[in-house]
């Protein structure tokens, strides 16, 4: 590789991208509306909540001027249901991500392919018992810069660690069910950006090595099925992955 | 693989078993009688670069220069070895590159059983490196201990390029907590 750089997001990226996430404030002064690039933001009033982007609660916690609300899912009571879900309810997929705030129908409508960044999955008001996309990180920054506005902040930095032991020990066991040829690659639904990046390595190497492995396979099947013609060559593809 | 990758390199480099199916003179030396002709049906260990072209180039329709063996890396006893526990066999002292020859022979060979015990090896010691990757140096100076070293060391070119890369991956998520530490 001509390129010392590593495909994919460093963690530091990874967090970075993270303070775009929506939190709730309580402000603790007056702060009239800012003009950001991603819209104007609420103008903040004591005692009412307010949704503001990550990074800027996070420079206003540290000037002492808001509160940070930690999300639901970040409670140590709701922590301790996912872990069990994990563990329990179902060892071997990861937990579910939180559901679609918009119902999706078989009408199509723009609110479909809203994803994470742009969804608010850690406001005041996010569902308990699922963890977002960027909770990882989320969880640890929130922890960190406003560990006083975390409820028992150490019995969740526990649990958040706890947590990632377990779903990174199912990423790497989830390879031992790969197949060899183009079959069943692992469900990795409700996986964190955070455990992307670190798994990426060694998922994209293990691959790599199936592939290359089976190639040849992989050539003398697609030369037999140019021989036998289109109609007869599909059904015996299906019965290979018997 | 690129034209510049020092493993792909390496693994072209690795000695198989040929026999030449022709009586060639002046060759002698390549079995150690220099100056005398090299009988045809004589075995002699040529780089896969070499044997490669040799084995695919036709001197009639029927007959090719010299025939290929299968190199004694992936003989069937190591195939069985692998087969009763993938974990236990030390690849790497059957070939620095084993994987990688693995894949060349497999190109030049229709062997649909080796192919199928290499896959299933491949997964089950993928995840065993993955494994030792993220638990050592977790604890300090003690790497692995016991029998991750043994494992650790039968491990071929391209297992340790897979440890590398999740070692250094879960290290950047250690080296990245440790900083928000500090903040």
């Amino acid at each position: 590789m001509a390129l010392p750089l590593q495909a994919g997001l460093t963690p530091m990226e990874v967090a970075f991208l993270c303070e775009m996430e929506m939190v709730t404030v309580v402000p603790r002064q007056r702060l009239e509306s800012l003009n950001l690039l991603s819209g104007p933001t609420p103008t903040l009033r004591p005692p009412h909540r307010a949704p503001l982007p990550l990074w800027l609660a996070l420079l206003l916690k540290r000037q002492r001027r808001a509160n940070i609300l930690p999300p639901p899912w970040l409670l140590p009571s709701s922590l301790e249901r996912i872990l069990r879900h994990e563990t329990e309810t179902s060892p071997l997929a990861f937990s579910p991500p939180p559901p679609h705030p918009h119902p999706i129908t078989s009408r199509i409508s723009p609110t479909d392919h809203i994803s994470p960044p742009f969804l608010p999955s850690s406001t005041a008001d996010a569902p308990p018992d699922y963890l977002p996309y960027h909770w990882l990180e989320l969880g640890e920054i929130l922890l960190e810069a406003a560990s006083d506005d975390v409820p028992e902040p150490d019995r969740v930095r526990g649990l958040l660690r706890d947590l990632r032991e377990v779903r990174m020990s199912k990423m790497r066991g989830s390879v031992k069910g790969l197949e060899g040829e183009g079959g069943g690659v692992s469900k990795m639904t409700g996986v964190g950006a955070m455990e992307v990046s670190e798994g990426r390595g060694f998922i994209l190497g293990v691959l790599d090595g199936l592939r290359k492995l089976g190639s040849s396979r992989e050539v003398a099947r697609r030369e037999r099925e140019e021989e036998e013609g289109g109609g007869e060559g599909s059904e015996d593809e299906e019965m290979e992955f018997e | 693989m690129s034209y510049y990758d020092i493993d792909a390199i390496l693994t072209d480099n690795q000695k198989v078993p040929c026999t030449f199916n022709l009586t060639l003179p002046q060759l002698g030396y390549l079995d150690s009688t220099p100056g005398r002709p090299l009988p045809s049906g004589t075995k002699v260990d040529l780089p896969l670069w070499l044997a490669e072209r040799l084995a695919v180039s036709q001197l009639t329709p029927s007959t090719s220069l010299i025939t290929l063996d299968l190199p004694a890396s992936l003989s069937p006893r190591v195939m069985n070895a692998l087969k009763a526990d993938p974990k236990s066999v030390d690849l790497r002292s059957l070939a620095a590159n084993f994987y990688g020859l693995a894949e060349r022979i497999l190109e030049l060979f229709e062997e649909e059983e080796v192919c199928d015990v290499l896959l299933e090896s491949w997964r089950v010691r993928a995840a065993e490196v993955g494994d030792h990757a993220v638990s050592s140096g977790k604890g300090g100076g003690g790497v692995g201990g016991g029998e991750g070293v043994e494992f650790l060391r039968g491990l071929d070119e391209k297992e340790r390029e897979l440890f590398r890369s999740a070692h250094d991956s879960s290290k950047a998520m250690r080296v990245w907590m440790g900083e928000m530490k500090k903040r």
